[in-house]
């Protein structure tokens, strides 16, 4: 299975993901276990920075959903940013982009 | 008359990306402005890698045991391809739709696929088989001149 590349650093209240590459059927089960390792630490804010992110499918679209539930769900917020050409468009598609504030 | 591209790779995901490279390029032979060839491309690639990761999940469960079957076909002003397999036929009319105001509490989580396909091209159809037959279709914007070189 590929690797998606992405990098987490944590604060004391809040997160980073840093998602590069190809977040897709293919990578996001793995990046998935990283998720569910954010949504138990239960932060304030978590920042998905998607600036080096050029594709994204509906598996990785699912992921980052999964994310932003999660960690809602423990009373914390999730900012995306950095959102650009194909995954921005994909998100507008599936009229995410309010919901996300991209 | 245009070639037909034909292309059938084993159907599990490990191809994916192998068989979206083939269809990345055959829709640069459609498109001929680098504005109209991003467009073009970026919905092509999205709706067929949709529609690859729904034959090999729900056709073939994920353990491949048959192959994907893609015939792509340029023309000068669209791109058709059709996706056949022998796997297990997929009823479209299972797929929930998308709510129609999404908000916080009505993210969704799956279903997400076929609707950005749909979105994506200008014609998405299924036919149970088999072989089961997706066929796709996107054409170039009207008014963009087309430079099909095959």
């Amino acid at each position: 299975m590929p690797t998606p590349a992405f990098d987490v650093s944590r604060s004391d209240d809040s997160t980073t993901l840093i998602v590069r590459g190809s977040l897709d059927i293919n990578t996001a089960p793995v990046l998935a276990d990283e998720i569910d390792r954010i949504i138990v630490d239960k932060p304030r804010f978590v920042v998905v920075d998607m600036t080096g992110l050029d594709l994204i499918d509906s598996s990785g679209v699912a992921a980052l959903v999964k994310l932003y539930k999660g960690v809602r769900a423990a009373g914390g917020e999730v900012m995306i940013s950095g959102a650009r050409d194909q995954p921005l468009a994909i998100f507008k598609l599936l009229r995410m982009d309010k919901v996300f504030n991209l | 008359m245009a070639a037909t591209v034909m292309l059938s790779v084993p159907g599990t995901l490990r191809y994916r990306d192998l068989a979206v490279s083939v269809v990345s390029e055959a829709a640069r032979l459609v498109a001929c402005s680098d504005d109209a060839r991003d467009a073009f491309g970026t919905a092509v690639i999205a709706a067929f890698s949709e529609i690859f990761n729904n034959v090999a999940i729900h056709a073939y469960q994920r353990k491949g045991g048959g192959t994907i079957d893609i015939a792509i076909k340029p023309t000068d002003r669209e791109l058709v391809i059709e996706v056949a397999d022998h796997g297990n036929p997929f009823d479209l009319g299972e797929v929930p739709p998308l709510p129609s105001d999404i908000d916080e509490h009505s993210l969704p989580e799956g279903g997400m696929g076929i609707y950005i396909a749909k979105k994506m091209l200008d014609e998405v159809s299924y036919e149970p088989g088999p072989p089961n037959l997706w066929r796709l279709c996107k054409r170039l914007p009207g008014g963009v001149r087309a430079n099909t070189r095959v």
